[in-house]
């Protein structure tokens, strides 16, 4: 049995000062090379959950932390983020302020640099991921003449050269227009593809994912609700309730209540529909 | 928008001069600078700031010069001034002026012909601490985007029907507390994001981070260098 | 100019100083009572498009009249009684310590007497279910309560005109779906509202009036099904379809008009199934 990239037992966290747990006796166990999709209403502890991944939570926010998590054979209670960001990249909602650097190049070689790599070594994988992303034109220019789609690219090319195991993704899109996240999203997909990283996104806007993730995990209230596979997990009518953004065609179809398959685009279900008259 | 909030950065241009490694920029600055501070007579003061005009000159900056020149002209007349009533001496009231004025043209003529990434290698050439580095360059990088966000918030409020001119001081003075709120928090908000991130990079793993861009002289750059240090002597021997 | 248009937009260009056009030569007629969507991609002019609409922003060349008024003349919180602005980023606008008084704000501002401030910030915490709130501080709230605290600080005032930029970023089903109730309610009450967004299948199942910008310019102004039925200009402004205007595309039978809501396209295919009966 292959062994876990990332493992929740019982974890259990509240920030310092609040009223309720953020995330209560969660148990999970992703695999390496999944694409998992993180999804629930507003405030139901998904970023508390990435977090906790790469250890923010408990370095960086105080609490009461119980359970554990384990990224990779390590404890992340126990290990340093600094560590843990050579297993796990994170690519946070707002590009602008995850770009330091005066150019993309510099920005790129951040990471590399606070680990202390050797110079030809930071060299070398900037270029790699400058190509990989598909943004070498780009390389002397300065964050404020990018545009929002290019700046998570940068983001995202900084964070893959540190070669991560895991990229997480939190809430990737919200600022960008559709057809740019569908471009952004569609990228990080072709690295997983090329590169078998394991990609955990959490998303309010699922019609992006419904593709891509073969996973998807619902939070409410900080507790792991629903977990399984696209067509069997948005299907469910508790998903509407607690507030998820269901994509139109597959709430369409999940209310039709076909027997078959649940479809996840608006082509499954037109498909189905022009098949069946 | 963002536009205007980045009409104060360095803009790119290719002049022989911008392309000299910034550490003779430097040098040249500091050599100007240092004899701002040792000229005392007028003939000695025009010198150099001619010389930092000539420069500017040719590093097509010489506009943006006059420019923050003219911004600094009333505070050169207040040096005037003040100088010109406590020592009751016409010259030397002018020289203490010139040198003002030399000092600041030295230091912008720095600013002016090297982005801020080459002033952040000079910085890291110099070994300087990883976090004075690092905030240098994130003030730089991120006071635009403050400028952008204060902006959007005066917006906001003005939309709401606040009125950020006239009134009384006591009225203006209060009239400020539904921008500097917004403004404090969205800093800090800001910033708490800023940290995440670097964090998550692994800002803080060790004490010496590698430097991936590397300084390197050139001809041209010993050439520059090796003149500068020459006329800085010149002048010294003569003044 | 149209008589009974309240906002005007007539021939207007905007040029920032260091020269770029932000808008050009824009022309535009919005009635009382419409339901308006400005959409199109990051820079198209947008935003600044409706600041033009309160004053923020006066026009470099041509008019924009409000209410029959040159902005120009005008200043920015007489414009705002009659148009409120609610922006994108709440954190640009909260302050107050409590959220009764942000409520309060613009309307001591506006100088409104107690009784008028009294009851219109009772009847906007309740409308926005925020009374629990009420002295607690802004600061407290979630990212999705403030937000609706913005909508509902500046409803507080009754403006005639309603502009929202990109009101649905970030939030859930919940918050979007009250928010739609929100805007026919307004609609209903002839009020007239306007959405900057970038969330097209939020704004679908209002069928708005809808503005396609790019580059300053307006592409398009036409009714929502018209204009995201063309896949040319969806392509040029860089848009999506709506799923359920996508789905009414490709049935081969199908309704005379595109469904506008999930229930009414479940509706109306169990209707057809049971109309025409199963069978392969």
């Amino acid at each position: 049995m292959p062994q876990s990239i990332i493992e929740f037992r019982n974890f259990s966290f509240r920030y310092a000062g609040a009223r309720r747990d953020a995330l209560r006796g969660v148990n999970l166990s992703i695999q390496e090379g999944e694409v998992v999709a993180l999804v629930g209403p507003s405030g139901c502890g998904k970023s508390t959950l990435l977090r906790s991944i790469i250890g923010l939570i408990p370095h960086m926010y105080r609490g009461e932390y119980s359970g554990s998590v384990i990224v990779d054979g390590m404890d992340v209670a126990r290990t340093p983020v600094s560590r843990l960001a050579t297993r796990v990249g994170y690519i946070f909602q707002n590009p602008e302020n995850q770009l330091f650097m005066f150019t993309v190049r510099k920005d790129i070689a951040f990471g590399l640099e606070n680990l202390a790599l050797p110079r030809h070594e930071i060299v070398r994988r900037v270029d790699w991921a400058m190509k990989t992303l598909g943004i070498e034109g780009l390389a002397d220019t300065p964050p404020h003449e990018l545009s929002d789609g290019q700046k998570q690219r940068v983001a995202i090319a900084g964070v893959l050269a540190m070669k991560p195991k895991v990229l997480i993704l939190d809430e990737p899109t919200s600022l960008l227009d559709p057809v740019t996240a569908e471009s952004v999203i569609t990228q990080v997909k072709e690295l997983h593809d090329a590169l078998g990283i394991t990609l955990i996104i959490a998303e309010h806007r699922l019609d992006l994912l419904v593709t891509i993730a073969s996973r998807f995990i619902v939070l409410d209230g900080g507790r792991v609700i629903l977990d399984g596979p696209a067509r069997e997990v948005l299907g469910r009518p508790e998903l509407q309730l607690i507030g998820v953004n269901i994509p139109a065609a597959a709430w369409v179809d999940s209310h039709l209540r076909s027997g078959e398959e649940l479809a996840l685009t608006v082509d499954e279900l037109a498909d189905r529909l022009n098949n069946r008259i | 928008m963002q536009s205007l909030a980045y009409g104060f950065i360095y803009r790119r241009m290719n002049t022989p001069l911008q392309r000299l490694d910034p550490r003779v920029k430097l040098l040249t600055s500091t050599l100007l600078f240092t004899l701002s501070i040792l000229a005392d007579r007028i003939v000695e003061a025009t010198v150099i700031i001619g010389s930092v005009l000539l420069i500017a000159g040719l590093g097509r900056v010489l506009r943006r010069l006059w420019g923050t020149l003219t911004y600094t002209a009333a505070f050169a007349l207040f040096i005037f001034m003040i100088n010109a009533l406590t020592l009751w001496d016409l010259t030397s009231a002018v020289v203490f002026t010139l040198r003002f004025v030399a000092i600041v043209a030295a230091t912008s003529l720095f600013f002016l012909t090297t982005p801020p990434d080459e002033v952040y290698n000079v910085l890291r050439w110099f070994r300087l601490p990883r976090d004075v580095v690092f905030a240098f360059a994130t003030a730089i990088r991120f006071v635009p985007l403050f400028i952008l966000d204060a902006l959007q918030i005066m917006d906001a409020q003005k939309s709401r029907g606040l009125e950020i001119e006239g009134g009384s001081i006591l009225k203006r003075l209060r009239n400020l507390i539904p921008v500097l709120v917004p403004l404090s928090v969205t800093a800090f908000l800001r910033s708490a994001e800023m940290a995440e991130a670097m964090e998550a990079r692994a800002y803080g793993a060790t004490a010496r981070p590698t430097v991936m861009e590397v300084l390197t002289m050139r001809g041209e750059d010993w050439v520059m260098a090796a003149a500068s240090t020459l006329l800085f002597v010149a002048a010294l021997l003569t003044f | 100019m149209q008589t009974d248009s309240i906002i005007e937009f007539s021939r207007v260009s905007y040029i920032y100083p260091n020269g770029k056009r932000a808008l050009r030569d824009v022309s535009l007629s919005i009635k009382a009572g419409e339901v308006i969507a400005v959409v199109g991609e990051n820079g198209a002019g947008k935003t600044t498009l409706v600041k033009h609409m309160n004053g923020l922003l006066k026009p470099t060349i041509g008019t924009v009249r409000v209410f029959g008024l040159d902005t120009r003349g005008v200043s920015v919180a007489q414009l705002s009684r009659r148009v409120g602005i609610v922006f994108q980023n709440p954190h640009h606008q909260l302050f107050a310590e409590t959220v009764e008084e942000e409520v309060s704000f613009a309307l001591k501002n506006f100088q409104a007497g107690e009784d008028v401030i009294k009851s219109r910030v009772e009847w906007a915490l309740e409308f926005f279910g925020l009374a629990e709130y009420r002295t607690a501080s802004p600061f407290t709230l979630s990212e999705g309560e403030k937000k609706r605290l913005t909508i509902a600080a500046v409803m507080a005032w009754k403006p005639d005109v309603l502009v929202l930029d990109e009101p649905t970023v970030g939030q859930d089903f919940n918050y979007r779906e009250k928010l739609q109730q929100v805007i026919r309610q307004l609609r209903e009450q002839g009020r007239t509202v306007i959405i900057v967004s970038h969330d097209l299948e939020f704004l679908w199942p209002l069928q708005p009036r809808t503005i396609v910008m790019a580059r300053g310019e307006i592409l398009a102004d036409d009714r929502a099904d018209r204009v995201f039925t063309d896949g040319r200009l969806l392509t040029e402004a860089h848009l999506r379809r709506p799923q359920l205007l996508e789905l009414w595309l490709r049935l081969r039978v199908k309704p005379e008009r595109p469904f506008t809501s999930t229930g009414e396209t479940v509706s109306w295919i169990r209707g057809l199934h049971q109309r025409g009966g199963e069978g392969g």
